[in-house]
């Protein structure tokens, strides 16, 4: 059991009140910055995967029910419109907090699994040898691990996350070509490398329970010839990808 | 006399109280950047993630954060440098040496790896740097520390410790900030009540944060809808907390509601809830250190009185407990 609340330490000097000031800016800076934004979201080559297609039809649908009808197009530039705002809003507010976010660390990103991934891609990475492809890497598999302790980390996991969506095509691109040259120190007999991204839509629980296999396409595929001798510095400008989606 | 809104905003932030809440957040959050720099580390993933492409990484970094800049830019020697002195600084954290700088080395290096490569990253790295910016502003090395020890030994005091409360009232801010916007922004059809419920099914069918194949789920969908709808209601619901903890600190107040909650145990099963959910993910899921680090703030919400006996738990085997003579204060 604990006994009933002390009375606070007497204020002495302008301390407390300075000291208050200051935890009151730094809580309107922390509640501005979480406030829901759709910040890493605003790109339209994303809105084009089917699962962002599903969530849009889901919602049309909702507000349908209600009265409230409109074309796909309509509804997807009502969004655009209303998300671009927001975020212009945002900017303007949590810009005099800029600084206190990036150099004590208090950026507020919480978008974590804001919605499932109803069409999710897994990474196959193959090897070129004797006139045949023989697969080294397989995402999520426990056959092929070629550098799985690396791939599978969980941070690369964020990377491989986001290069199999389209608005990162640069920086897999970049990641291709790392392949390239890894594969040529483990494999000195290969002349080439392949990745690509198996794409599916995600078994039901009823399809699952029937035992079905998912069925999907390769996506992105990119066969490179495999890269000997020292590291080399690309020519090509640094990556431009847009502000990534936060994953925890 | 009652005080006027801003009186009682001081009188709050003026609160002290002993400092082993502050001390065990401290340990578990440096136990956490341990592990978390340490599976970077020695999994040679590093290399790949953070160094430039020039020097072996995947990628050419673009705009490097300040620190990697000054040091000479995303080289194998800077960047493996920075992750020694980063399991440095996390080592003498867990110790509690030097608490402060240590909390403030870690924060840098860590925002400094980690805005190498965002892509690379996440709401853990977030997290993490929120949690550490107020461990610097906090005296978490007040209790179970060489910082404590070397205090009692050049100036022993016979008043007990106190710490001030306010930074553990920002790390529970912090921790509850997070569940709600991260519940406001669960906007997908199948998260929402009214939906069909079916998010963390499909989100433990992402190849992306899968454990193992989590096909075996798909009987227990209805499970997964409960869990679901019990997860948002959670997180929408979590600055509710706050109430919860001001009727636990006004008990001695009238009112049916105060001691329905307080009856209820709500903070209590607030904490079971969260720790329950947390280390489900842990367990299904490869999402880093995120459900470390979310169950390391819990310790906020111990009062004082509450995590001494866990230290003493704790320190036992060590023969004795190197906290010296801390106060109790009886505050929520």
């Amino acid at each position: 059991m604990t006994a009933p609340p002390s009375p606070a330490a007497p204020a002495r000097g302008p301390w407390p009140q300075v000291r208050a000031i200051l935890v009151l800016l730094h809580v309107i800076a922390v509640v501005l910055g979480a406030l829901p934004a759709p910040s890493g979201g605003m790109s339209r080559s994303a809105w084009r995967d089917p699962t962002v297609q599903d969530e849009f039809d889901a919602w049309r649908g909702k507000l349908a029910a209600l009265g409230w009808s409109m074309s796909p197009e309509a509804f997807e530039e009502g969004l655009w419109t209303l998300g671009s705002e927001l975020m212009a809003v945002r900017s303007r507010a949590l810009r005099p907090f800029k600084h206190y976010y990036r150099h004590a660390g208090t950026t507020q990103s919480w978008r974590m699994f804001v919605a499932p991934h109803r069409y999710p891609a897994r990474l196959f990475i193959d090897a070129h040898e004797d006139g045949a492809w023989f697969n080294i890497f397989e995402e999520g598999a426990p056959g092929p691990d070629w550098r799985q302790a690396q791939l599978e980390q969980d941070r690369f996991r964020s990377a491989l996350f986001r290069y199999s969506w389209p608005n990162y095509s640069r920086s897999y691109g970049q990641f291709a070509r790392w392949v390239a040259k890894e594969v040529a120190i483990d494999y000195p007999e290969a002349d080439a490398v392949r990745l690509r991204w198996f794409k599916y839509k995600t078994l039901s629980p009823e399809d699952a329970g029937r035992g079905l296999e998912p069925e999907g396409e390769f996506i992105y595929i990119k066969t490179l010839p495999t890269v000997r001798g020292e590291p080399r510095a690309s020519q090509a400008a640094p990556a431009a990808d847009p502000t990534p989606e936060a994953q925890p | 006399m009652s005080r006027g809104p801003w009186a009682r905003w001081v009188a709050l932030l003026s609160a002290r109280e002993a400092p082993e809440s502050l001390a065990l957040l401290r340990v578990l959050l440096g136990l956490c950047m341990l592990h978390a720099i340490g599976s970077v580390a020695f999994t040679g993933t590093w290399a790949l993630i953070w160094v430039d492409a020039s020097d072996g990484g995947y990628r050419e970094m673009g705009d490097l954060p300040w620190l990697v800049a000054a040091l000479g830019g995303a080289s194998r020697a800077v960047i493996g440098g920075l992750i020694a002195a980063g399991l440095t600084a996390a080592f003498s954290l867990t110790v509690g040496l030097f608490s402060r700088l240590s909390a403030f080395a870690l924060l840098q290096i860590g925002m400094a790896l980690g805005d190498t490569n965002p892509h690379t990253g996440g709401s853990y790295d977030v997290l993490i740097s929120n949690a550490l910016w107020l461990l610097v502003l906090a005296d978490s090395g007040a209790s179970a520390s060489v910082d404590a020890r070397i205090r009692a030994m050049w100036r022993p005091s016979p008043q007990p410790v106190t710490v001030p409360a306010w930074p553990r009232y920002l790390v529970i801010g912090q921790l509850l900030t997070m569940y709600a916007s991260t519940g406001l922004q669960k906007v997908s059809a199948s998260w929402v009540p009214g939906g069909d419920l079916s998010a963390l099914y499909y989100i433990l069918q992402q190849p992306t944060w899968q454990r193992i194949d989590m096909r075996w789920a798909a009987p227990l969908f209805p499970l997964t809808q409960l869990a679901t709808l019990g997860t948002w209601l959670f997180e929408v619901g979590a600055p509710g907390l706050l109430l919860v903890l001001w009727m636990r600190r006004t008990r001695a107040r009238p009112g049916r509601l105060r001691a329905l909650s307080n009856r209820l145990r709500l903070r209590d099963l607030f904490m079971v809830t969260g720790l329950a959910m947390h280390a489900g993910i842990a367990i299904l899921m490869e999402v880093g250190p995120f459900s470390f680090v979310s169950m390391a703030l819990y310790a906020a919400l111990l009062h004082p009185d509450e995590a001494r006996p866990l230290f003493d738990r704790l320190l036992r085997p060590f023969g004795r407990a190197p906290r010296g003579k801390t106060a109790q204060t009886g505050q929520d």
